[in-house]
């Protein structure tokens, strides 16, 4: 700890870590390791102290923004669903959002309340397989098994909202695929009184566990300065004291007709963390509850694409509730211009940019994930604390590999 | 001192927690394939193909995001009819959502384990046949779920 230099709030790790020199002990964690997997991290200590955090990404970078370029906009859709399967609706709604941009369509009331939905459904979703996994990294098996149970809860619902467990594609340019089932807001209304309920488990085995506070208090801490130069996204910002929050920076889905909070914690340390992603999951049932009441009627697709249709089909949709595409949807020419979109997912913000250039296939597709900018995070949080603090703050970050490398 | 006892406290509650559910267990454990859990109405299955109704547009082929779909052509048969190819479908359900003619559905059948890769490319003659899971033919039992304010997720029996 003592050979830690700090100057002005920043740990210049890299600088004071002697390559070669005996004292450092370098340890290859990864890039198989019973974690959540997929990376590597080149960790330097001193004794059992960590001098220097080097995340190394990319094993699973799949060149899913190159491979949109080359397919109709809309085979994109359930391509780049695959970046953060766990919360797959929010990682597409920003994509869908830029398309509709450039496509100067507008998804009707109904559909911008489905839509809204399922992003809380998914981010409740993404929540305990977050926590789940920063338990098992404590070892702590019981919350690992609890949190995974519990979102089986939420991929039900999801299921019966849109016919797959994972792999939604929900919302398309215009609207969305399908509405809601019959007696959804009876099933989702006892899930969130469920979850309610083991929320307070929660935190008597882990959250209040006197073991797991002395493992996550004043552990990797991140100051709110250090927070907002590294330009860190979502719950770990937040935890740090800044409230941001890209559903209340940009209007998008139906959030600025819904009463909702942003928790924020001053503490800024692995348990604030936490915790602030247990006060979003109690957010986002406060959330469906209201959409569940306050949901209009009306079409879910936009009145552009329905229009379309041949009279027979548009019948069927409006019976059935199950959208049939236009025979447009194969082959949509984005036109040429510039959109960006940015949504907030379980992770924090993510953005788009689509380029068009008149064809039907996007001349241009980029995406800044919200992984992505905080895995910086380990390299400045995790110097000066003892190695076994690394997979408390590795659990408490929600890092999700694939995500950060596309 | 009181610190101590307010943590003995806490850690005699989580404690007691654990052991709540290790009586009550708050199992949601199928026994697949001995039992299996029926699919939600609108389940995005295996797809079955209605060779009647189908007008040979290839709109099918054309929106299918993972090439799974194609239009298997014949000499007296130009514009082809659809076939699938399960090693590479994702169960997106684009191609029965832009079919004009509803000569696609998907089934509430999700049982993709095959024998060998051959069995998973469905030409049109296959893929126009009713799927058949393995599961229920071989005479499991259904299962539903059902939400619990106090369990979750149960699955109740048929």
């Amino acid at each position: 700890m003592s050979t830690l230099s700090e100057q002005g709030g920043v740990i210049y790790s890299r600088l004071i870590a002697r390559e070669g020199d005996e004292s450092t002990y370098e340890l290859f964690i990864g890039p198989q390791h019973p974690a959540s997997g997929h990376m590597r991290f080149i960790v330097r200590l001193e004794g059992d102290v960590i001098v220097s955090v080097d995340p190394d990404i990319g094993y699973v970078h799949r060149t899913m923004e190159k491979l949109a370029e080359g397919r109709e906009v809309i085979k994109s859709i359930p391509l780049l669903e695959r970046m953060t399967i766990i919360d797959s609706h929010n990682v597409t709604l920003g994509l869908v959002r830029a398309i509709e941009k450039l496509l100067d369509v507008e998804p009707p009331p109904r559909a911008r309340y489905l839509r809204t939905l399922l992003s809380e459904i998914n981010r409740i979703a993404s929540h305990l397989y977050g926590m789940g996994i920063a338990g098992i990294m404590l070892n702590h098996s019981t919350m690992f098994m609890w949190a995974f149970g519990d979102r089986e809860v939420w991929l039900q619902l999801a299921e019966e909202l849109t016919g797959a467990r994972l792999t939604h594609t929900y919302s398309i340019p215009g609207g969305v695929r399908r509405d809601l089932p019959q007696g959804f807001a009876d099933k989702a209304e006892k899930a969130v009184r469920y979850m309610e309920r083991r929320l307070k488990d929660y935190m008597a085995v882990f959250f209040e566990n006197p073991q797991v506070r002395a493992r996550y208090e004043g552990v990797g801490v991140l100051k709110k300065s250090e927070a907002s130069r590294l330009g860190i996204v979502g719950p770990n910002l937040r935890a740090s004291g800044i409230k941001y929050d890209a559903r209340l920076a940009e209007d998008y889905a139906a959030y600025s007709e819904l009463e909702f909070e942003v928790p924020t914690h001053e503490e800024g340390d692995a348990m604030a963390r936490m915790l602030v992603r247990i006060e979003e999951i109690k957010q986002s049932m406060n959330i469906i509850r209201q959409i569940l009441r306050k949901i209009p009627d009306g079409s879910i697709l936009a009145d552009k694409y329905v229009r379309l249709l041949p009279p027979p089909l548009r019948e069927q949709v409006a019976k059935t509730g199950r959208v049939k595409f236009p025979g447009i949807f194969a082959t949509l020419k984005l036109p040429e211009g510039d959109a960006v979109s940015r949504v907030e997912m379980g992770h924090g913000e993510i953005f788009y940019h689509v380029t068009g250039n008149g064809s039907t296939k996007p001349y241009r597709l980029r995406v800044v994930t919200p992984s992505f900018r905080n895995v910086i995070l380990f390299r400045y949080l995790a110097p000066g604390h003892r190695f076994m603090d690394f997979p408390a703050i590795y659990g408490s970050l929600d890092y999700f590999p694939p995500e950060a490398d596309r | 001192m009181s610190r101590q006892l307010a943590s003995f406290k806490l850690h005699l509650r989580a404690v007691a927690t654990g052991l709540k559910y290790l009586f009550l267990p708050n199992r949601i454990t199928v026994y697949y394939p001995e039992e299996y859990i029926e699919l939600p109405e609108g389940y995005r299955g295996l797809i079955r193909y209605y060779p009647d109704r189908c007008i040979q547009c290839g709109l099918c082929a054309m929106i299918c995001p993972a090439s799974a779909m194609k239009m298997y052509r014949t000499k007296t048969d130009r514009k082809g009819r659809p076939g699938i190819n399960y090693q590479r479908c994702i169960f997106c359900g684009f191609c029965v959502d832009i079919c004009p003619q509803n000569a696609l559905e998907t089934t509430k059948v999700h049982d993709v384990a095959y024998k060998s890769l051959e069995e998973m490319i469905l030409p049109p003659e296959k893929f126009s046949q009713e799927p058949i899971s393995p599961a229920v033919a071989g005479g499991a039992r259904k299962l539903k779920p059902v939400f619990d304010e106090e369990r979750g997720l149960r699955h109740e029996r048929v």
